[in-house]
């Protein structure tokens, strides 16, 4: 009841402080909405938690309901100013999962991922592309196109709509304080997708330049660029992974300062030089992790500390900017395009398992932790829109309403699976099975 | 130059901001003492004057000469100071506890020597001003009251635990000196954006009842938190809507922060100790942030030369004055006691003319800042100088 009343009370006064200032006169809004979110979402996903659903749920729908189309607390300006924080937030949820992954253990089933990621992907491309082929004509992206190039669009669009979320498996993970092999293995895969993903969303839009009568022969190019893109990421995060295992092990103090202050430098470095920063700040964590894994409680304490608000902004930003209208207007094909995607993701987890050996308990889960779909669709939604407004500014339309549906139903459904996969609060576990014995 | 007292602070003796860290010296090295001190203060620990390091370091990072700090760099570092100022407010709030009852005379004290010192140094520049006929692109009287308050606060420090205790009523009395102006100083923001006395008053009280909105809200929540993760988000989350509130609003951080802090205060129950806890993580970067802030702001001009000596001046004259006021109020004082301990300007009239200049016109906000800095800069020079030494106690 007290907490109710707080939360009336800072949604009151977020209320009145909104509407004192005149409509276009508002300036010096960020703080104002970080202090709001941080304290009325917190709230939110707490209520969020009593009524079974995920916190993330509930710091969503925070934003979703003060966000612009609704209450209108947090205006459009202050949802922009929010996603500045977007690429810390990323940083730092990859960083916190390649934290969590024990790679001794992961590297024995490392082959049977690859081949259940690649008959996953496979099948969702076999059932995706034949179908958006069909419907083209009635998608609002462009019905009239015919022959090849429709083919390399609908090739582009599979890419798109087969994508995963790595930030909101990991956010979940991290969320739910979940560890365990099921968690491991989620991450693993969502991860080996997004590689994938970037690969043949590549080839994709060389398809379509090709298609389309644009630049050829730069295949070349897109090697370097692959392989800037992976190798360069992966390159640049364990050089910073391992800097900072040597100022954890050599200084060791204000370390929540100091990890803040990586995951900007993962984030700006990674948009400046072009770095996949999901890959790069997973790589960091995974070489604090695995090679230069530090002593006490420090970096743990800092994670809890850091990373516990940070998710929250995250969130509630994402809800508060999921676009309503684009929702509203193109809503129905979202949501057939939505289950045709989970009905693809259920049939291709389910022949996966059977042909990679994954423990079968955990392969029926595995569908639903790759509902999420965020940031990585956007941005590639983005680029696609940028280069080929005319075909691609619709299609990120469609794009951005199944981002927000996915966002929606995907925390919930994976952390229904955690909950059923038995690790939801496995880390806390493991955390305190470590510490020593009292004595006596 | 006489050694500075180790336990001299920036904002206020015992108050919350530095009371509970003290800087750990090596025993053997007493000449390597105030460089640790610096060197901690870094987030690590307190600092004895940390303005005269970090203004400077700032206007080197600045847009005047190296553009690390860069206009756009300032702009979004701007809630950031916000939420800085909101900070110092809250603890200025937190220290006036006055239930103890020989802390109500020292207020009172403390109160006449900031009217005092506001006064001289207002009406003393309005008086050049007007003789001056200085071309100011805001008016005058809300720049002379501005350079006033600013002039008014006083850098006290935690007395020793021998200290007589007429020193522990002159540090007291420069501690609780902030008060008053940061009352005024919000009044003066909100005079600045209202047309008329009556929406400025509206706009005083606005900035009361959502500082109290959320320091009740803050207080409903911060002992009631399940884990220590979620109180510091709370934490920080009412510190980030004080600060955030102020700034979209175009009021004082300062005074949202005194509001809330003085609720906290009184408040039952350990509200006030939550809040020390969890700021105490971070109130040194804060504290640098907003000095580096400050630095990059400064811009010289030839105003700022016009404003310079006589805030230096006049404020000396009025802290004089004050400090002779303050004793006819609080016996047991000499003059020559309080005078000492009122010179060093402190961080919070910087802080002061970093808000005023934020959310005024550049060009005279910029002046009245780099006066501010230039004369807090060349005071704490002149405190360090007039402090009592540890000997001479």
């Amino acid at each position: 009841m007290t907490r109710l009343a707080a939360f009336g009370l800072v949604l009151g006064i977020g209320y009145v402080v909104r509407h004192a200032v005149p409509a276009g006169a508002e300036a010096q809004g960020l703080a104002f909405a970080l202090g709001l979110a941080l304290i009325a979402a917190t709230l939110a996903g707490e209520m969020s938690e009593k009524v079974r659903l995920p916190r993330v749920t509930g710091y969503l729908l925070f934003g979703l309901a003060c966000g612009p189309y609704l209450a209108n607390i947090i205006s459009r300006t202050m949802a922009r100013e929010l996603q500045v924080l977007n690429g810390l937030a990323v940083a730092l949820i990859a960083l916190v999962a390649g934290l969590e992954i024990d790679l001794s253990t992961l590297r024995s089933r490392l082959k049977s991922l690859l081949n259940y990621s690649g008959v996953l992907l496979g099948v969702m491309y076999v059932g995706l592309v034949p179908l958006l082929w069909a419907i083209w004509p009635w998608l609002p992206v462009a019905p009239d196109v015919h022959g090849v190039p429709r083919l390399a669009m609908v090739a582009v669009s599979a890419a798109l709509i087969t994508s995963f979320s790595p930030t909101v498996t990991m956010a979940v993970i991290a969320e739910s304080r979940a560890a365990g092999r099921f968690s491991e293995l989620m991450v693993a895969l969502v991860v080996l997708a997004d590689l994938a993903l970037i690969v043949a969303f590549t080839l994709a839009m060389q398809f379509v330049r090709w298609s389309l009568g644009g630049s050829e022969g730069e295949e070349v190019g897109i090697i370097v660029r692959l392989a800037w893109d992976v190798v360069g990421s992966l390159a640049f995060g364990a050089l910073l992974g391992a800097v900072f295992a040597l100022y954890l092990r050599f200084v060791g103090r204000e370390v929540t300062l100091v990890l803040l202050a990586l995951c900007v430098i993962l984030s700006e470095a990674g948009r400046h030089f072009h770095f996949e920063s999901v890959l790069a700040a997973l790589s960091a964590g995974l070489v604090v992790q695995n090679i230069a894994q530090p002593q006490g409680e420090a970096l743990r304490e800092a994670v809890e500390r850091g990373a516990l608000p940070v998710l929250i902004v995250f969130f509630a930003t994402a809800g508060a900017s999921l676009q309503l209208d684009a929702l509203a207007a193109i809503g129905l094909v979202a949501l057939l395009l939505s289950a045709a995607r989970a009905g693809a993701i259920w049939l291709g987890t389910h022949v996966a398992t059977r042909s990679s050996g994954i423990d079968a308990e955990h392969g029926r889960l595995v569908w639903m932790g790759l509902i999420p779909q965020a940031g990585v669709t956007l941005g590639l939604a983005v680029i696609v829109a940028n280069e080929f407004p005319e075909w691609g500014r619709p299609l990120e339309t469609l794009i951005v309403s199944l981002i927000g549906f996915h966002q929606l139903v995907g925390p919930v459904l994976f952390r229904q699976a955690l909950v059923r996969a038995g690790e939801v609060g496995g880390a806390d576990r493991q955390h305190a099975e470590a510490q020593p014995a009292p004595a006596g | 130059m006489r050694p500075i007292p180790p336990e001299a602070t920036e904002v206020g003796g015992s108050d919350p901001l530095d009371a509970n860290l003290a800087p750990t010296l090596p025993p053997r090295l007493p000449w390597f003492a105030p460089l640790v001190r610096a060197r901690v203060a870094l987030g690590l620990a307190p600092l004895t004057a940390p303005a005269v390091i970090f203004v400077p370091v700032g206007y080197l990072l600045g847009p005047a000469l190296l553009n690390v700090l860069s206009p756009a760099i300032l702009s979004h570092l701007g809630p950031l100071v916000a939420v800085s100022l909101a900070a110092l407010g809250v603890f200025v709030g937190l220290a006036l506890d006055l239930r103890a009852r020989d802390e109500r005379p020292l207020l009172v004290a403390a109160s006449v020597e900031a009217i005092a010192t506001v006064g001289v140094v207002a009406l003393a520049t309005g008086f050049l001003f007007a003789q001056w006929r200085l071309e100011l692109d805001l008016a005058a009287p809300f720049v002379a009251i501005a350079l006033g308050v600013c002039a008014s606060a006083s850098s006290a420090t935690a007395p020793a635990g021998d200290a007589p205790t007429h020193q522990r009523a002159a540090m007291r009395i420069a501690d609780l000196d902030d008060v008053l102006p940061i009352l005024l100083g919000g009044i003066l923001l909100a005079a600045m954006q209202a047309d008329d006395w009556g929406l400025a008053l509206k706009l005083t009280g606005l900035t009361i009842v959502v500082g109290l909105g959320i320091a009740l809200a803050g207080w409903l929540l911060f002992e009631r938190a399940h884990e220590a993760g979620e109180r510091g988000v709370f934490v920080l989350g009412a510190l980030m809507l004080l600060g955030g509130t102020a700034a979209y609003l175009e009021l004082s951080p300062l005074f949202i922060g005194l509001v809330a802090g003085l609720y906290w205060s009184y408040s039952p129950g350990g509200a006030d100790q939550v809040i020390r806890t969890e700021v105490r993580r971070f109130q040194h970067p804060l504290v640098v942030l907003l000095l580096l802030a400050t630095g990059a702001s400064l811009s010289f001009s030839t105003l700022t030369a016009w404003l310079l000596v006589p805030y230096i001046a006049f404020r000396l004259a009025g802290k004089l004055l004050g400090g002779w006021l303050a004793t006819k109020v609080a016996p047991g004082l000499t003059p020559t006691d309080l005078g000492a301990w009122l010179v060093p300007p402190g961080l919070l009239g910087l802080a002061f003319a970093l808000n005023f200049a934020q959310l005024t016109s550049p060009a005279t906000g910029a002046a009245v800042l780099s006066a501010v800095a230039l004369g807090t800069l060349i005071s704490e020079v002149a405190g360090a100088i007039v402090l009592p030494s540890p000997e001479g106690r």
